[in-house]
């Protein structure tokens, strides 16, 4: 009998390389780090369920969902709002799994479990807006997406969902992204192409912040 | 040491003495500075000829200072970087520099081509419609290379660019275009407001005519409130001055472009940088600051080197301390063009005459005549005597009819300005004419846009810094800051008096549009012969077709056009003016998008395997798939292909079929829902169970197909084909959310969450047996055909199973979350080793399915039916569903409609190929007895032969009918013969064995 | 262009795409063969206000109903298909 292993290989494996990339010899001013280790459920309400939804969101959670674009931090959870009647919920690694959630919201809600089918990319660094302006039509002005802002958009024709997290400990935004997983090697090269000229550095990591 | 800057003054200028630049021009030699335009460079060289013209190669020199130029084109650079069409004006100098004319040959002094002139009469407006009219086949084979050679543009590089283009995006409250005093002021007074401002001006430096023109500002000169003025919006951190950057197009909802020419004044992009970038500004309110243009007056002889705009001559003057001129005459009809007398005299010049076409001269400027010795003639320049060396004598008539001469080596010209109105009619926006200033003006403008200053006919320094500012601090309110603007700038307006001038009447040619050569006799005759009309006549003419889309000409050509037709200017109207407003590279709007990275790529979760397996990849819309595996000594794709199939029908293989769109379809009526959107009921599907599926657009022909799953009462799992996986879901969506919003059902792509692998062929299950749990019932009673269930796989990972079969083997698809593709495929190679396990690609699949009769992009063409495609026994008659209705359609169930059959070829060893027409046999193919066409073929290994499936009129009925395919575009006719498509296997006992 | 969407804000053309005229109503199972296909095929030619159906693909994937000028381009007002924002019925 062979004895198999059932390693996870992020979509990013191949085309992250850890380290420096685009200008050096000066700080880098774009930092780019995957979150590889987290569970991505997908909660729809049904039909006439919103309310329903959002009372059994807020017990298990602890916060109301979102019903507008915005990123609500929950007990060990960020809800993420990904469209009208829907939400993310964004968890550590098995800290809120599809078979965890179904229980508790499945009457008012349809779950897809999207762990896969996403990545996870954190942005920051002096330069990440100027960066960020290169793919993302969004207005990201520091007065105008908020902490907690989110969007629902697009980058490079792909869609992406994109909300500001809290700012890193050096007061700069941070900037997080969920991309397609079958988009995301590519999605990253336009990355890297996009903040070369600013000095980039480059990580992933195991732990969602 | 490259030539001495005989034509640089000593002191003065925005030019930095110390920094000296080596360039080259047609291969010479020259210095320049640091703050120079390669234009005010060669005018410190003492250059007067810089190009040819378009139609009759004359000789040309510089007309303007700024984007308007129309005759110093150069191509700009060599080798890859070759730009034609560069304006010479505009061109920052670089050390390095390299530059040559164009549109001469063999060399700019010596121009073969210049014996056009002789020919002139034939050159005359309309001439190509006229002239090379017959033979018609003549066109693209003899007149139009010729004529591409001997009249035309620059060269272009003619490889690809070396050089990265990126595109961005910006957001503000103030979008301000120019940063002349109008400008400043509105950006002053939007950014003290609390607006974020965003001010785009095309120079290198801020401050537009300021540079050369000066003026005292709040009582303090120019020179002095500029640094400050620029210092004080430097401090604001929502204020952002972006030069080198041209608005050069408006569009819908306050969508504006503007190119960035980021490293243009540079050799070549510093490591990592683009060359140029492409901006979509959105703004709630935009200011037009973008000034005027000074318009030249058509006389004979105009385009003479030397003659140039008088505010450009003083701008060469003033701002580069460079002289075009050493003794130099002034032509104008207003006022304005006085200041270049008064600014050639402060540097020292000699004025040769002032040639003003007005009855009257100011008392101020006639003392300044008299203390600078020279004369005042009224009249208007008839002629100049020179060749390419420049001006020499200038022929004046003079009012009442007597004639003067005039000697001088440059001759400034001042028609009047004309505000820059592109922006603010770029949608479909029509200038108003104004007599006082003899110019058209703004007459509205798009949503949220105003001009202020000269965009706005009001040309005083005074009227610009208190319009700009009003327009600026309305614009900041209206975008909802009401912070305190504070004191606008003043200064005092400068007089503004003009007699309109347009054409002198005299001998010789006399240019109108200097780039495209078009002449005041050629808008004459262009009269005669019936184009009147404004847009006739730019089309006959070609006026203000060129790459400077008639900045400096339009208005000219209208004028005389309005005097020759008897109507005024305004009744004559002008062209519809389109962005861009200046000439944007191809490879700033693509950006990003070019070469591998023209669009983005979609990769499976086994394509690193893949890729380490050698395999040959194809692009299937987005994706990047694996086409077919090569083995070493395998002499082609189809060997490999063959060995695949084969063993795949012998044996097992894998194939990654990720690529297919899967949508989860949730809620209590997503039976009910899918009852709808396909021709087939899926309510009454059981869970665990997978049934095939065709969805019909409304019109009632395929839209898709694939198969969907039950995994539970109220979740269906749907798979799409791989090309319309996007399409289908919009489409679901809309059936959810437009046409039957009272269902209770949820979709959401799943697509990238599942790596899906079709495992197929008689030893299938010897292979799951290794990879899934022990406890799993994979036989035929506890794992029927279509049957559709979550399992363990060894090791614990949840794994779903379908037993589907698009080969017609016996076969599974199976699904593990994606980030377990990798090992999933790493493992079926482990586990299958032992039982020859191969994988497959596009094409094995491809080959499996025709042998198979199965339908695929090809047959699902959008113009087939369901009973086209043999599937009529599918469309429920108990149910409502999209299409059902129109599929009824008398043509869509016509008789003789073209339906999928089998081919094969008559003589077995025929290759075949999709696409050859169906004829029947005997008869001469023709569009009136075309039956059908081939969709699909292959070499079908199980048939050792070539295969296919065609759709042919009453094809079904006609089975071993031998009939005709003829491929004209190959130049293959042969026989072959309709039959079943079920080539293999035909009553399925493999898949369901 | 722009449009606003009800659930996103104002968003870029490039996330949206056009579908066409809103006005038709898909009639009821059982309609006759010329109802459905003056529903498919049969639209006024607006010089001026249409309603239009566009989705916001690059976004929330919510299809909107959008009032747009065809002369001016000028919008006038966006709302969301009965379907999108469901669970908030009966509410």
């Amino acid at each position: 009998m062979v004895e198999f292993s059932w390693a996870p290989r992020s979509p990013l494996e191949h085309a992250l390389v850890t380290g420096a990339h685009g200008t050096r010899g000066i700080e880098a001013g774009v930092s780019l780090t995957e979150i590889r280790n987290f569970d991505l459920i997908q909660v729809m309400a049904r039909r006439g369920k919103g309310a329903e939804l959002a009372k059994a969101a807020k017990a298990r959670f602890g916060v109301t969902a979102p019903d507008a674009p915005k990123a609500v931090q929950g007990k060990d959870a960020t809800l993420i709002w990904s469209g009208p009647d829907q939400f993310f919920v964004l968890s550590a690694g098995g800290k809120h799994t599809l078979q965890t959630l179904v229980p508790a919201l499945s009457g008012p809600a349809s779950l897809s479990d999207q762990s896969h089918a996403r990545v996870l990319i954190s942005i920051s660094g002096v330069k990440a807006r100027a960066m960020l302006a290169k793919l993302s039509s969004i207005d990201l002005h520091v007065g105008a997406f908020l902490i907690g802002a989110a969007a629902a958009t697009s980058m490079d024709h792909t869609s992406v969902t994109l909300w500001r997290g809290n700012d890193r400990p050096d007061g700069l935004a941070v900037f997080n992204l969920l991309v397609f997983a079958t988009f995301a090697e590519s999605l990253w090269h336009t990355l890297l192409d996009s903040a070369a000229e600013y000095g980039v550095a480059i990580s992933h990591s195991e732990e969602l912040a | 040491m490259a030539g001495a800057q005989t034509h640089r003054l000593g002191n003065g200028g925005l030019i930095d003495r110390s920094a000296p630049l080596n360039f080259r021009f047609d291969g010479k030699a020259f210095s320049g500075l640091q703050g120079d335009t390669l234009a005010s460079a060669l005018i410190a060289n003492g250059v007067k000829l810089v190009g040819r013209s378009f139609k009759y190669h004359r000789p040309r020199g510089i007309l303007t200072s700024g984007s308007e130029e129309p005759n110093a084109l150069v191509e700009l650079r060599t080798g890859a970087r070759r730009e034609p069409n560069t304006k010479a004006t505009t061109a920052e100098l670089y050390e390095g520099l390299e530059a040559a004319s164009q549109n001469r040959w063999p060399s700019l002094r010596h121009d073969v081509m210049s014996v056009n002139q002789l020919f002139a009469p034939i050159f005359v407006a309309g001439f190509y419609y006229k002239t090379f009219m017959w033979p018609a086949k003549f066109w693209e084979a003899i007149y139009e290379p010729a004529i591409r050679r001997a009249a035309g543009l620059g060269r272009a590089a003619g490889v690809a660019d070396p050089d990265h283009y990126d595109k961005a995006w910006a957001h503000c409250d103030v979008l301000i275009a120019g940063s002349g005093p109008a400008g400043l002021a509105a950006a002053l007074a939007a950014g003290r407001s609390g607006a974020r401002v965003i001010l785009c001006e095309e120079d290198f430096v801020p401050s537009g005519r300021l540079l050369s023109d000066g003026g005292t500002i709040d009582g303090v000169p120019a020179a002095e409130w500029l640094p400050r003025t620029l210092a004080e919006l430097a401090a604001m951190p929502d204020v952002r001055i972006m030069t080198r950057t041209t608005l050069f197009g408006v569009y819908d909802g306050g969508t504006y472009g503007a190119i960035e020419r980021v490293n243009d004044h540079l050799p070549s992009p510093p490591e990592h940088q683009v060359r140029q970038r492409l901006w979509r500004i959105v703004a709630k309110r935009c200011v037009v600051a973008a000034g005027a243009i000074e318009r030249p007056i058509v006389f004979a002889g105009n385009d003479t080197p030397g003659v140039m705009m008088a505010s450009a001559m003083r701008t060469y003057v003033a701002r580069y301390a460079a002289t075009p001129a050493k003794r130099l005459a002034l032509f104008t009809n207003n006022e304005d063009g006085w200041r270049t007398v008064e600014t050639a005299l402060g540097a020292g010049l000699q004025i040769a005459a002032v040639i003003d076409a007005r009855a009257d001269v100011s008392p101020a400027h006639r003392s300044l005549a008299s203390k600078g010795g020279f004369p005042v003639l009224h009249g208007a320049v008839s002629g100049v005597d020179g060749g390419k060396d420049g001006v020499r004598k200038i022929a004046v008539s003079l009012t009442g009819g007597a004639r003067a001469e005039v000697e001088a080596d440059g001759l400034a010209v001042s028609g009047g300005w004309n505000p820059a109105v592109g922006l603010t009619s770029f949608h479909r926006g029509r200038p108003k004419w104004r007599d006082d200033i003899a110019a058209f003006v703004p007459d509205g403008a798009p949503p949220g846009m105003v001009a202020a200053g000269a965009a706005n006919g009001d040309f005083g320094l005074g009227a610009c810094l208190s319009q700009g500012f009003a327009a600026g601090a309305a614009a900041a309110r209206d975008a909802g800051h009401n912070g305190t603007p504070g004191a606008a700038p003043v200064a005092d307006d400068e007089a503004f008096s003009l007699t309109p001038l347009w054409h002198v009447a005299g001998k010789g040619k006399a240019f109108v549009d200097y780039q495209h050569d078009v002449t005041a006799s050629d808008i004459e005759l262009a009269q005669r012969e019936g184009f009147e009309s404004v847009e006739h006549l730019k089309r006959y003419t070609t006026l203000g077709m060129a790459t400077d889309q008639g900045k400096t000409s339009n208005v000219a050509g209208l004028a005389i056009m309005a005097a020759v037709s008897g109507r005024s200017i305004p009744e004559t109207g002008t062209t519809i003016y389109r962005p861009p407003y200046v000439p944007v590279a191809i490879g700033a709007f693509a950006g990003h998008h070019r070469d591998e990275t023209f669009h983005a790529t979609r990769l499976t979760p086994s394509h690193h395997w893949a890729v380490e397996q050698g395999a040959i990849f194809v692009d299937t819309g987005l994706w990047k798939r694996a086409q077919w595996y090569p083995r070493a000594g395998e002499k082609d794709w189809l060997e490999s292909v063959t060995r695949e199939v084969k063993a795949v029908r012998g044996g097992v293989g894998f194939c990654d079929v990720s690529t297919l769109g899967k949508i989860d379809v949730h809620g209590p009526d997503a039976g009910a829902f899918l009852d709808r959107v396909y021709i087939n009921t899926f309510s009454n599907l059981a869970v665990g169970k997978a049934r095939y599926g065709l969805m019909l657009r409304e019109d009632g022909i395929v839209y898709d197909d694939g198969t969907t799953a039950r995994l539970a009462e109220d979740h269906y799992f749907l798979t799409t084909t791989t090309a319309k996986a996007g399409l289908v879901m919009q489409h679901l969506e809309f059936c959810r959310q437009v046409l039957f919003p009272e269902l209770d059902v949820q979709l959401t792509s799943v697509s990238d969450q599942w790596a899906q692998f079709s495992i197929a062929g008689p030893k299938t299950r010897d292979l799951l047996k290794e990879i899934v749990d022990p406890a799993e019932d994979l036989s035929n009673e506890g794992f029927p055909f279509m049957g559709a269930r979550e399992v363990t796989l060894r090791g614990g990972l949840k794994a779903r199973l379908f037993r589907i079969s698009f080969s017609g083997e016996m076969a599974f698809e199976i699904s593990v979350p994606a980030r377990y593709g990798d090992a999933l495929v790493r493992n079926l190679m482990l586990a299958g080793a032992p039982f020859g396990v191969t994988p497959y690609g596009t094409e094995a699949l491809g080959v499996m399915r025709v042998e198979k009769g199965h339908i695929a992009g090809p047959e699902l063409s959008g113009t087939t039916t369901a009973a086209d495609l043999g599937l009529g026994k599918m469309m429920s008659t108990k149910k409502d569903y999209i299409g059902r209705v129109m599929a009824g359609r008398e043509a869509l169930i016509a008789p003789d409609r073209q339906v999928v059959v089998g081919i094969k070829p008559a003589d077995k060893a025929r290759r075949l190929r999709s696409g050859a027409h169906i004829i029947p046999k005997g008869q001469t193919p023709g569009p009136g007895n075309d039956q059908g066409y081939v969709t699909s073929v292959c070499f079908s290994p199980t048939s050792d032969r070539w295969i296919g499936l065609a759709l042919v009129e009453r094809g079904r009925e006609r089975i071993g009918e031998i009939v005709h395919a003829h491929d004209p575009l190959r130049g293959e006719d042969y026989d072959v013969e309709l039959c079943n498509p079920v080539f293999y296997d035909p009553d399925g006992g493999r898949q369901r064995g | 262009m722009r449009i606003v969407c009800p659930f996103c804000g104002e968003r870029e053309l490039g996330e949206f795409t056009y579908l066409g005229d809103a006005k038709p109503v898909r009639p009821e199972a059982g309609a006759s063969e010329d109802e459905v296909f003056d529903y498919v095929y049969l639209r006024d030619n607006v010089a001026g206000e249409t309603n239009e159906y566009w989705y916001h693909g690059g976004g929330c994937r919510a299809w909107l109903k959008v009032t747009r000028n065809t002369l001016t381009h000028e919008i006038s007002s966006v709302e969301p298909a009965a379907g999108a924002g469901a669970a908030k019925v009966g509410a």
